[in-house]
């Protein structure tokens, strides 16, 4: 009995192509998804790849210490994720060579071998995020979906199989997967917060307020969750370059004081003519930063829709929001706009989307990750991860080592997600893209966009029928409201 | 039964098939194409695997895997009487009696069934689940000894659940009766274990599934309204227990003239059911629409002849046709005309009505606009299901566009769909070639209509500036001129278009403008001195005619049937803004 195994295994090596007569080429090879240089958490899963063109694969990859992983035969790798885990964990704080050879017709090659390096900085458990198709105003199927980082697992945290309705924002605060707002739009739109793993569907529209909240940001301390409100609308170009534009015809922001249920407000955050959105709050939870333009006529202005990014201070003991508004960056001086700030959670940078107009960086296609130095007022592009295509929607790992970020690079439709290192140094590493087994084959059979991306520190307890029981209810527990004092 | 029975039984399924497939082939094949449009059927595993692992999955994938060859209606038309007579015959071998009476029940839930699948939003899925349920019963009748055929029962409930959805509950009501009336059976415990496997399999379902617990009840995919439970499908599926009821009843065990008087009750009962729930104007507008697709142009007008559209559908339809072979300026009031609706429809965010019109604006070259439509159209589909001509009109938007990455990735899915691979594949050859414009000219002329010059967002009530901007961009584009003018004469809006009609560069001025530049005429002059050469004086003739018949209060009948053919009785009798 135990001779079956073995004889299989024969068999199966007997049937493996086998690198022989290979030409070296000293170019590096082209491998999809390009994991050539890349910086990788020692907790992430296999990198499996394809090499363009080649039937079947011979890849080495070798950690300092001389222990080595093979995957070969198949047209992409497949890299065992017991084995791989072992292989970077010897291997952090320094490269894994990885050396490819490519069976392109009947011809093998061998290409310069590259680095991977294993950064001893973790990264967190996984990642929440959207999925949907990248459309227009209607939806179809889709859901929030937790993605463990450290393989292949992906779970649906809610899906709107469950419910008639939209499946929007989603935040967890600072990483922590008992805690998130979640909201939902539609015939049975609420708000889902759920706070220590206590969910409750709640109706955050008020009389004082625009509309419901939209974009929420957590305060550090977990009281406070700091939203917009907007009144948003939808174009669609007629020329070839460009699809969609969502815009506002009319936003603010509000503050949720989870402890009281009620909504902050002050006129210094919804003045008349000017439009503020996608607030967020520092690192000590003391500054509100938000971005602002000044109010225009909707659709034939649009492209002089410039948002700065502001900020106002914030006393968590008291729930003020602060009188002095302040300019960070004047983007509007630029001809630019600025969205989807996000300071780091060590308090140091605050990264941004910068594009050449509106809020909709998303599908742009000229947006960019920009950061800002919060000591020295320094800001600059992150050509590190940038691409020719739209990078937009980012967060940091909770120990602000890491950030993801969603991009068009790959299709030009789709967004994927990909995951950069930040060193102490302010600079970022090559960015990779999330890993799939099968990588090409994956993507290219999935329809559906990356969306609103973050870290979760763990797995999010989230009971679905108990979600849907609360969507699917009447009930709503309505937000409270008071004037910040 | 006697062998004359069996004879006379068998008659009546032909005739019942003969019944089904004409019905289905002559009065009702667009019902079929519509339903094979809103699918994208790929034969691969994952796609199993993504339709089947849901319960009643596997009748939901076998379902989608018999509307695929809908696509050839008469096709199709035959696949569903073999499925609706698959059903009948299974609900008569059930059945504890054989005689003509039961035979003549059993074809009720056919013919509930027929007048389901008359509603555009049945799915063939629910029919396949009644099959398979039956099918089970049928399965364990085989088993004799008590034991083997509970332990076999027992097994049937989760499996059935998992297959049909909540049909199962068919087989476990069947097998009630029947394992009830056996003698020194042991039903009670069976049954228990079976009700109580029943209510478990949807209860645990729901920790398995996301989908709230009455669609895991009712059935995911029996309907594509997931929210309605379809009331015609359930009933089939009670009459089948029903059936099988009846039939235990000893009733006119030999003789067979009572069995084919309920014969002729129950197809009696089954047309009168058919004819009432069968929708004919939406079978003329998804005809119109069919003829859309094909681009059977001069079918259209021909129908049109015969018998005039008058929803704004169907007239958008034929309005395209007209422009499509030029004869919109001269011919389009001689049809009947519903205001701009009927030209180019507003937006509805439903999965139907982007469709058509859609290829409006494919035509007219508005190709961002047309896949918007097809991608709208799609994301409503109520089942989430993929629409094969929604990712074909897609692929085609983003070739003429430029975006190839995502029009390989459309044209890869339709590469697994029977009946699209063929032109999938070519299409992709020609990317790879790169001369995908030379030799799909529509492609090329797509291209060459888009508008490049002006961006602008688009809206529909600034249409005549959009379409304006499509004919100036680009002259030759005549159809987005014929619907400028169009547009402008549907909303009587004579001042813009007499602004436009320099645009027009025709050696004779086409009869629709005639008339309405001297209905203007005749606004803003006395007499017809100085009339301008291009406007002829038999239409001069004939609008002083129209006026006095106007004014002196005609009948509007006497009207139509005099000035029905121009615009001045569009004008002053059809469309109030």
């Amino acid at each position: 009995m135990k001779r079956t195994p073995l004889l299989l295994a024969l068999l199966l090596a007997a049937c493996s192509p086998k690198v022989h007569d290979a030409a070296s080429s000293e170019a590096l090879p082209a491998i999809y998804p390009d994991y050539v240089g890349v910086t990788i958490p020692a907790s992430i899963a296999p990198l499996d790849f394809q090499l363009e063109g080649a039937d079947a694969l011979d890849v080495r990859i070798t950690a300092p210490d001389g222990t080595q992983l093979r995957s070969y035969g198949n047209a992409y790798t497949c890299f065992p994720e017991k084995k791989w885990a072992r292989l970077l964990e010897k291997s952090v704080g320094d490269s894994l060579q990885v050396s490819v050879s490519g069976l392109q017709g009947d011809k093998w090659t061998t290409y310069r071998s590259f680095g991977i390096f294993v950064s001893p900085d973790a990264i967190d458990y996984g990642l929440t995020y959207r999925l949907l198709e990248p459309g227009y105003e209607i939806y179809s199927h889709m859901g929030i979906y937790e993605r463990e980082l450290s393989s292949f697992r992906q779970r649906a945290l809610l899906e709107n199989t469950q419910f008639d309705g939209c499946v929007n924002c989603h935040a967890s605060m600072r990483g922590k997967p008992e805690d998130f707002s979640l909201h939902i739009r539609g015939a049975h739109g609420a708000t889902l917060l759920s706070l220590d793993g206590e969910l409750n569907a709640y109706e955050t529209r008020t009389d004082s307020t625009l509309g419901f909240c939209v974009y929420p940001y957590w305060h550090p301390s977990g009281r406070y969750i700091a939203y917009s409100t907007n009144n948003t609308r939808q174009g669609f170009h007629v020329q070839p370059d460009k699809i969609i534009e969502v815009f506002d015809l009319a936003s603010d922001l509000q503050i949720y004081d989870v402890q009281k249920n009620q909504l902050i407000s002050a006129p210094q955050v919804k003045q008349e003519g000017l439009w503020e959105t996608f607030p967020v709050f520092s690192a000590d939870g003391k500054t509100l930063y938000f971005t602002r333009a000044a109010q225009i006529s909707i659709p034939s202005e649009l492209p002089l829709s410039h948002y700065n990014l502001m900020k106002v201070s914030f006393d968590p003991e008291t729930g003020t929001i602060g009188e002095d508004v302040e300019t960070v960056i004047d983007a509007h001086a630029m001809g630019k706009s600025i969205t989807f700030p996000r300071p780091s959670y060590d308090g140091k940078y605050l990264m941004y989307t910068l594009c050449d107009y509106g809020t909709f960086s998303i599908w742009h296609h000229e947006s960019d990750l920009w950061l800002l130095d919060l000591e020295t007022g320094q800001t600059r592009s992150i050509q590190e991860v940038n691409s020719a295509d739209t990078d937009s929607y980012h967060n940091w790992s909770t120990n602000s080592r890491w950030f993801v970020f969603s991009s068009r690079r790959d299709t030009g439709s789709y967004t994927r997600l990909y995951i950069a290192h930040f060193g102490e140094d302010g600079q970022a590493g090559k960015p990779f893209m999330l890993p799939q087994r099968n990588p090409a084959a994956y993507y290219e059979d999935l329809f559906y966009s990356y969306n609103v991306p973050d870290f979760v520190t763990g797995p999010v307890p989230l009971d679905r029928i108990r979600a849907q029981k609360a969507v699917n209810a009447s009930e709503r527990v309505p937000f409270g409201f008071r004037r910040s004092r | 039964m006697s062998k004359s029975q069996k004879w006379i039984a068998g008659g009546m399924t032909v005739f019942m098939g003969i019944v089904l497939y004409a019905f289905f082939a002559l009065k009702y094949p667009y019902h079929l194409h519509f339903q094979e449009q809103y699918q994208l059927f790929e034969s691969t595993w994952s796609y199993f695997a993504k339709v089947a692992w849901l319960p009643g999955g596997l009748s939901d994938w076998m379902g989608r895997l018999v509307t695929q060859f809908f696509y050839y209606a008469p096709l199709g038309a035959f696949l569903v009487p073999v499925l609706l007579l698959g059903i009948q015959l299974l609900t008569f071998a059930i059945g504890p009696e054989k005689n003509l009476f039961s035979y003549a029940v059993s074809f009720v839930p056919s013919f509930l069934l027929a007048a389901f699948f008359c509603d555009e939003n049945a799915l063939v899925g629910g029919a396949v689940a009644l099959l398979l349920a039956l099918a089970g019963v049928a399965l364990s009748q085989f088993v004799r000894r008590n034991g083997p055929r509970h332990i076999l029962e027992a097994v049937l409930v989760p499996l059935l659940y998992w297959a049909c959805g909540g049909i199962a509950v068919v087989f476990i009501l069947v097998t009630a009766i029947r394992e009830g009336k056996r003698p020194g059976a042991k039903a009670v415990p069976v049954l228990t274990a079976m009700v109580v496997l029943a209510v478990l399999c949807p209860l645990a379902a729901r920790h398995i599934y996301p989908y709230p617990l009455e669609r895991l009840a009712f059935g995911i995919h029996y309907f594509r309204y997931h929210n309605l439970v379809p009331a015609l499908l359930w009933l089939s599926a009670l009459s089948v227990v029903l059936a099988a009821a009846l039939s235990s009843f000893r009733l006119f065990r030999k003789n067979w003239l009572p069995g084919l008087g309920a014969w002729v009750l129950a197809l009696a009962f089954g047309i009168l059911l058919v004819l009432r729930t069968a929708d004919f104007s939406k079978e003329e507008w998804m005809r119109y629409d069919f003829m859309v697709r094909m681009e059977m142009w001069n079918r259209i007008m021909m129908s049109a002849d015969r018998h005039n559209p008058d929803s704004p559908k169907t007239v958008s339809c034929l309005n395209l046709a007209l422009a499509m072979t030029g004869r919109m300026p001269d011919s389009q009031f001689s049809y009947f005309q519903n205001g701009p609706e009927g030209l180019l429809p507003s937006f509805v965010g439903d999965y139907t009505n982007p469709v058509s019109t859609g290829e409006i604006y494919w035509h007219l070259g508005m190709v961002n606009t047309a896949q918007r439509y097809a991608f709208e159209a799609q994301e409503a589909i109520p089942d989430f299901q993929k629409s094969a001509r929604c990712y074909k009109r897609l692929a085609e938007t983003n070739i003429v566009n430029g975006d190839w990455p995502i029009a390989r990735k459309y044209l890869r899915a339709l590469q697994h769909a029977r009946f699209y691979k063929k032109w999938a594949g070519e299409t992709l050859a020609l990317l790879d070639s790169g001369d995908i414009f030379e030799r799909r000219p529509e492609l090329g002329k797509a291209r060459d209509f888009r508008l490049t010059e002006h961006d602008f967002m688009f809206s529909e009530t600034e249409m005549d500036s959009m379409l304006g901007l499509l004919h100036v961009e680009h002259p030759s584009n005549s159809i987005a001129l014929d619907y400028l003018m169009a547009w402008t004469l549907l909303r009587k809006d004579l001042d813009r278009f007499v602004e436009f009609i320099s645009l027009v560069n025709a050696p004779v001025m086409p009869k629709a403008y005639q008339e309405a530049l001297l209905l203007r005429w005749v606004h803003t002059h006395e007499d017809f001195n100085g009339l301008p050469p291009y406007l002829s004086p038999v239409f001069a003739q004939r609008i002083t005619r129209f006026i006095a018949d106007y004014q002196a209060r005609k009948p509007e009948a006497q009207m139509r049937k005099e000035y029905g053919d121009t615009y001045w009785f569009y004008y002053y009798y059809r469309y109030r803004s």
